[in-house]
């Protein structure tokens, strides 16, 4: 048999579970003098499944907290499944595991735990983003007035806008490992709109409201300075809230 | 021997200043990981040098980056890696390697090293370190691949020994065979793992001593030694235990062949406080010295 074939067969055996590839690879194999072939390839898919399992639980520890380690090892196994690694980095697996949450069905009474999932991802992803510079105020004072208009303001490169109908905020919060407190989160505090980012290596998950909210969109949309004043003139007071904004470290760069 | 068409003459490229290993790490390293930083930043323990998993440092910032090059200011890092995929039928993985080679560039290791084995096929990654089928023409793909990532990367690499739980029956080579062919062909070193040898000559009922005979002694250029599970039928490599005292002895067998080899302690599940890592390379730094 040559390599592709036996390494794809290897694949269908232990990843597919293919019962035919298999016998066939069990033929293939000899294994050590106390194990069977089937027991040989039962500890490459043990080490497989566990390495997978491992890194979701480190990168969804609340959602583990939320449902217990059973379980959420149980509905790892399930996602693992159906969801192959396609990166020789294990940091890049999981990201389709909130949407997986979503549709799982036995924990549809948990409606929370995808949002919560969604910012437990994209915490991991914030961690380890591109390192925020601060504003150049110097370069920006000296952009002539009457060119601001044209200015493209810039979030900081790993920032992330989350919305949710939840107070997943506060359910995160309240599952920290420093946590100290045994208070109980009431899904009746509603939603919340989230703005995570790194401000140097510290992590931040700031909470803009609906005026700030529109603008960190705005500048997300990479418009133009003028363009955004025209289109949120009405409802948002630009000018007071950009001098907050640079001040907050919300705004990293501009074009 | 590989060679290199330049534009005025054709030099090999072992010839290159590139090509040659540095040689600024010695003695017995630690293997570092996250839950020690703050420790190794606070306490400057004195180890000779330590290694880690290159690929846990592939992003474009964060504290584990920012760690990473802190403590590289005190101490020497080796970059071990996971992800080659040195013995797949795929295509190699060059971002994969461009992220590798842009991490050594930031760290200068001496040693850029991975394994011996096949970890994804069709873009499937397995994340484990799968077993090669030993013959001819896997020493002619896996040298020629080691050579390819030679190339890119512009240094030669360590490949490390796998802790195999099976052999194919194609295989028409003994593993050490195998490795003193690859490692000759592709003209790279060798990352001699003490318990892998002694994992594998358990389970598949060997003669380690007879392994470290057919590894040649010019080519290891670093070693691991690191703690298995007794699983009662079979031994199972977790790098989550003190190394065995049968190890120790397998280790001082392979100093008296090897010389003073650079050894690194690997300790990745279950990993205790830095004390006990600082004992363990204790350990090994003594016997290292005896030979040294």
């Amino acid at each position: 048999m040559d390599v592709i074939a036996l390494q794809n067969l290897f694949y269908q055996a232990i990843w597919e579970r293919d019962a035919a590839s298999l016998e066939k690879l069990s033929k293939k194999i000899a294994a050590p003098p106390n194990l069977t072939p089937v027991e040989s390839l039962a500890i490459y898919r043990g080490n497989v499944i566990g390495t997978l399992t491992k890194t979701l639980i480190s990168t969804y520890p609340v959602c583990g907290q939320l449902v217990g380690e059973e379980f959420f090892e149980a509905m790892a196994g399930k996602f693992i499944s159906q969801y192959p690694c396609f990166s020789p980095n294990l940091g890049d697996y999981g990201e389709e595991f909130p949407d997986f949450l979503a549709n799982f069905e036995p924990v549809a009474n948990l409606p929370y735990l995808p949002d919560v999932a969604r910012l437990e991802w994209h915490w991991g992803q914030v961690f380890i983003g591109e390192n925020t510079k601060e504003l150049d105020f110097q370069r920006l004072a000296k952009v002539p007035q009457e060119n601001w208009g044209d200015l493209i303001f810039h979030l900081p490169k790993n920032g992330v806008l989350l919305e949710s109908t939840y107070p997943i905020h506060r359910i995160w919060e309240v599952n920290q490992p420093d946590y100290r407190s045994n208070e109980i989160v009431s899904l009746d505090e509603g939603g919340i709109k989230i703005f995570l980012w790194r401000k140097g290596y510290d992590m931040r998950i700031d909470l803009p409201n609906e005026q700030e909210w529109a603008l960190l969109k705005a500048f997300q949309g990479n418009d133009s300075f003028e363009v955004i004043c025209e289109n949120l003139g009405d409802v948002v007071d630009v000018g007071s809230l950009l001098p907050l904004f640079v001040q907050r470290g919300w705004i990293a760069d501009f074009e | 021997m590989m060679t290199a068409h330049l534009p005025s003459q054709t030099l090999e490229l072992s010839a290159l200043p590139k090509w040659q290993l540095p040689t600024t790490v010695k003695g017995a390293g630690i293997g570092l990981r996250s839950v020690h930083y703050q420790y190794i930043i606070t306490e400057k323990p004195k180890v000779n040098w330590f290694e880690v998993i290159s690929d846990n440092y592939f992003y474009a910032g964060g504290l584990p980056l920012y760690y990473l090059e802190k403590i590289r200011q005190d101490y020497p890092i080796n970059l071990h890696s996971v992800g080659m995929s040195l013995g797949s039928t795929d295509p190699l993985n060059f971002d994969y390697l461009r992220k590798l080679k842009k991490l050594a560039a930031r760290i200068e290791p001496d040693f850029v090293s991975d394994h011996l084995s096949w970890i994804s096929v069709n873009g499937h990654y397995l994340n484990d370190l799968i077993p090669l089928i030993y013959t001819e023409k896997v020493i002619e793909d896996v040298a020629s691949r080691i050579l390819q990532v030679q190339e890119f990367l512009g240094r030669r690499i360590l490949v490390e020994n796998p802790s195999p739980y099976l052999r194919y029956t194609d295989s028409t080579l003994s593993e050490w065979d195998f490795i003193q062919e690859v490692v000759e062909r592709a003209d790279c070193y060798l990352l001699l793992d003490i318990n892998n040898v002694y994992v594998n000559a358990i389970n598949n009922q060997f003669d380690p001593l007879e392994y470290l005979n057919g590894i040649p002694k010019t080519r290891v250029k670093q070693m691991h030694l690191a703690g298995y599970e007794d699983k009662g039928n079979y031994l199972l490599d977790t790098h989550g235990h003190p190394v065995h005292p049968p190890v120790w002895e397998l280790y001082k067998a392979a100093l008296s062949r090897f010389g003073a080899i650079p050894t690194l302690i690997e300790w990745d599940t279950d990993i205790p406080d830095f004390e006990v890592l600082m004992a363990e390379a204790e350990k090994a730094e003594q016997l290292l010295q005896k030979v040294g």
